[in-house]
């Protein structure tokens, strides 16, 4: 009976409770944060893979971004905060990256370091993959506002409000930027 | 090429990106085949190029386990941050131990060269003050004289005046 009492005594001890309320929230701060991860990953890594094309590269970057945002998780528990931050800081470091291979190759070499096969499936054809590597390389010549721009557009469930959160710029221009980028890539792409 | 061909030229790809077409430009495009053409080969490109262009983003997916590699990865980061606290606090200890070791140490060391130097400095004045007893002998009748320093344009030569040892002398000279 002592014995019991004992042992409830220690149940409802302070410090236990402390070490289980730590203990759950860790679990809850992971659990959290695996699901942020879910939804956000593939979104982040198109982010990361349209700058520096290449698979490799994209997913270093991805998984750095997810890094950083689990040391400042705590503030970044809101789900649109949390995208919106993942956003920027997988496109900063995709630069930075792009900036360090920059310096030791080229960008066409990094593409097909990449394999251009590697980007469609197998049903496409010959001339699609010729035509997609010229729209790269036209991509590659525009004029920095406007290819940042463009490769933000182009990723999958990115608004023109998200690309001007990156970027610092209001949704119109983006959309204007956006729409002389594409008239660029039309008229070059002849 | 018309001249109006020349200027319908951006109308045409505004046309073909927007899918709609300049009241200007439709009546041009009915006289003029060429650009008629022009723009049904620009419309075909925009839609080849809007199927192409999300794959210079999505062309890859990320790796079926991407996120547990990230679960992995946070996890050890934060265990390596929890190491690297205790590793950066033995290492700020260890550090704090040793400066004060080296304190203490330059300090005794400090304390003993005063002790020496002090103990020197005061057999030296001990030395200084000494007088042998037998100094007393030693004293000669122009002792006095040949210690004085004489002034600019005095010489050694010059006798004082009055010395009191030999006045005597002179009032028996006198005499």
């Amino acid at each position: 009976m002592s014995e019991l009492t004992g042992g409830r005594a220690a149940l409802e001890s302070p410090a236990w409770a402390e070490a289980l309320m730590a203990r759950t929230e860790a679990d809850e701060r992971e659990a959290g944060f695996g699901a942020r991860v879910a939804q956000n990953q593939r979104r982040v890594f198109h982010i990361a893979f349209g700058v520096l094309g290449n698979p490799a590269d994209a997913e270093e970057v991805a998984q750095e971004a997810f890094l950083r945002a689990y040391q400042k998780f705590e503030s970044l528990r809101e789900a649109q905060k949390f995208r919106a931050w993942i956003n920027r800081i997988a496109f900063r470091l995709a630069l930075n990256r792009q900036r360090g291979m920059r310096r030791r190759l080229t960008r066409e070499s990094a593409w097909h370091a990449a394999g251009g096969s590697e980007t469609l499936d197998g049903t496409r054809s010959a001339d699609d993959r010729i035509l997609l590597e010229r729209l790269r390389q036209e991509i590659e010549a525009l004029p920095e506002k406007l290819r940042r721009v463009l490769q933000l557009s182009i990723v999958e469930d990115m608004e023109a409000a998200d690309v001007g959160a990156i970027l610092g710029i209001p949704e119109g221009t983006v959309r204007s930027r956006l729409h002389t980028a594409r008239k660029l890539l039309l008229e070059a792409m002849k | 090429m018309t001249n109006d061909c020349s200027k319908s030229k951006d109308e045409l790809l505004e046309a073909a990106l927007t899918g709609k077409t300049a009241a200007g430009l439709e009546g041009h495009l009915r006289n003029c085949p060429r650009c008629a053409q022009e723009l049904a080969a620009l419309r075909a490109r925009r839609e080849r190029m809007d199927a192409l262009l999300p794959l210079v983003a999505q062309g890859a997916e990320p790796p079926p386990d991407f996120r547990a590699r990230v679960m992995a990865a946070a996890e050890s980061a934060g265990a390596g941050k929890r190491g690297r606290f205790w590793g950066a606090a033995a290492l700020v200890g260890a550090t704090a131990a040793v400066a004060a070791g080296l304190v203490i140490g330059f300090a005794q060391r400090r304390k003993e060269v005063r002790t020496a130097r002090e103990t020197e400095l005061a057999a030296a004045e001990k030395l200084a003050a000494w007088r042998a007893p037998s100094d007393v002998l030693l004293k000669t009748p122009g002792r006095e004289f040949l210690q004085r320093v004489p002034k600019l344009g005095d010489s050694y030569l010059h006798l004082p005046a009055q010395t009191p040892g030999r006045q005597p002398e002179r009032a028996m000279e006198e005499d």
